[in-house]
């Protein structure tokens, strides 16, 4: 059998994919081992049908598939949108606000008493919630005004204190002090213009002095008297 | 569904080589099926041949309708052919992913005609019968079989002329 170039290019899709019969085939080869012109050809194709064979399949964009969805039978959930909606919810916004609300919600019940060690329904009855709540209201209030009435006892006296210290003279009057040694007929020079009750003593045993040298039977009960 | 999206998908991309219009294409085929879904007929080779032979049809409208672009930017790109293979790189990692060789035939792909593009991508990368590719493109088997061959010679003449050679 002769082969030509021209049958060459145009069976060589046959040859390639094995349709060629065993009379072809060979005239088909031998003609190709001799050929300057068809060798090239037919080694070009064949690698090119390697490397097409070799393209790997390409994955469709994952948001195409739902897209087509709403395009064709309206909004549809899939597997696909729920994990992405709860990759959004990992979302700083949303965890700070969850948080938040989580954290009101256990002081509220901590609050209100919930027992968090021995959790009970009827902790959460709005009847228990309320008495409990209405009785940490009561107690707080009471707290706080005794807490206030406490800061103003102290506040009283601290002003108290401050005015002493700016009057000395006051301070003479409400702060005892050790009296000097007195001594009769000797004044102590310290505040010369105010009476002393010491001073109003010596003038009444002046007197009775006095009175027991006039009265000379008088003076013994007197004297026993004045001391005891 | 996704079987067919996948399927669709990559014959829209080897057909344009561009993963944005692959996406809205084969959106549009699956409306196109959706909307002429009464139409279909078990006899016409089954669900799948039926969507290809839709997916062909609007891959044919969309290059007649981009043909006009497309020679405007063949008149702006003076560089030689052997250079055209950086020109036609897309996005890095889609080059990444090919691979070499890969990315080499799929740019050789684009620059076929688009009956031998066509023909080529339902035989060789989506390994249809010689029927089926018949029914697709409603032309007799001799048609579909001088297409294949005349598309492989011609991708690989594309490709020597890009320098690639068989080692």
């Amino acid at each position: 059998m002769t082969w030509t170039c021209e049958q060459t290019e145009a069976r060589l899709s046959d040859y390639l994919d094995g349709l060629l019969d065993a009379a072809e085939w060979s005239a088909f080869n031998q003609h190709v081992n001799t050929c300057a012109t068809c060798t090239p050809l037919v080694a070009s194709v064949a690698h090119t049908l390697g490397g097409l064979y070799a393209l790997e399949q390409i994955e469709p964009p994952p948001q195409l598939e739902p897209a087509i969805l709403r395009a064709t039978v309206g909004v549809v959930r899939t597997k696909r949108d729920f994990w992405a909606w709860l990759r959004s919810l990992q979302s700083p916004r949303f965890v700070y606000s969850a948080v938040s609300v989580a954290a009101t919600i256990v002081l509220l019940l901590t609050a209100t008493g919930f027992n968090w060690r021995k959790p009970k329904l009827a902790d959460l009855a709005p009847a228990t919630v309320y008495h409990r709540a209405n009785g940490y209201v009561h107690v707080a209030y009471a707290r706080s005004t005794k807490f206030v009435s406490d800061l103003r006892v102290v506040y009283e006296i601290q002003s108290r204190m401050n005015e002493a210290d700016q009057n000395p003279a006051m301070r003479e009057e409400t702060i005892p002090q050790s009296s000097p040694k007195k001594e009769p007929g000797r004044t102590d020079n310290t505040n010369p213009s105010t009476p002393k009750q010491q001073n109003r003593a010596n003038d009444a045993s002046k007197r009775l002095e006095v009175l027991a040298c006039e009265f000379p039977i008088l003076s013994g009960s007197l004297v026993d008297r004045r001391v005891p | 569904m996704r079987r067919h999206t996948r399927r669709i998908f990559n014959i829209c991309y080897r057909f344009t080589g561009n993963r944005t219009e692959a996406e809205d294409l084969t959106q549009d085929v699956f409306l196109r099926v959706y909307r002429t879904l009464a139409s279909y007929r078990s006899a016409y080779g089954g669900f799948a041949t039926w969507m290809t032979s839709v997916t062909r049809n609007l891959l044919i409208d969309h290059y007649r309708r981009t043909k006009r672009d497309r020679v405007t930017d063949s008149l702006d790109d003076a560089m030689p052919v052997v250079e055209n293979k950086e020109s036609v790189a897309r996005r890095p990692d889609e080059q990444a992913l090919l691979g070499e060789l890969s990315g080499q035939v799929q740019s050789a792909l684009t620059r076929l005609s688009p009956e031998l593009r066509e023909a080529v991508i339902l035989r060789d990368l989506q390994q249809l019968e010689y029927i089926e590719i018949q029914r697709v493109l409603e032309v007799p088997e001799g048609t579909v079989k001088s297409r294949i061959n005349r598309g492989r010679i011609e991708l690989a003449r594309i490709l020597q002329q890009m320098g690639v050679r068989p080692a």
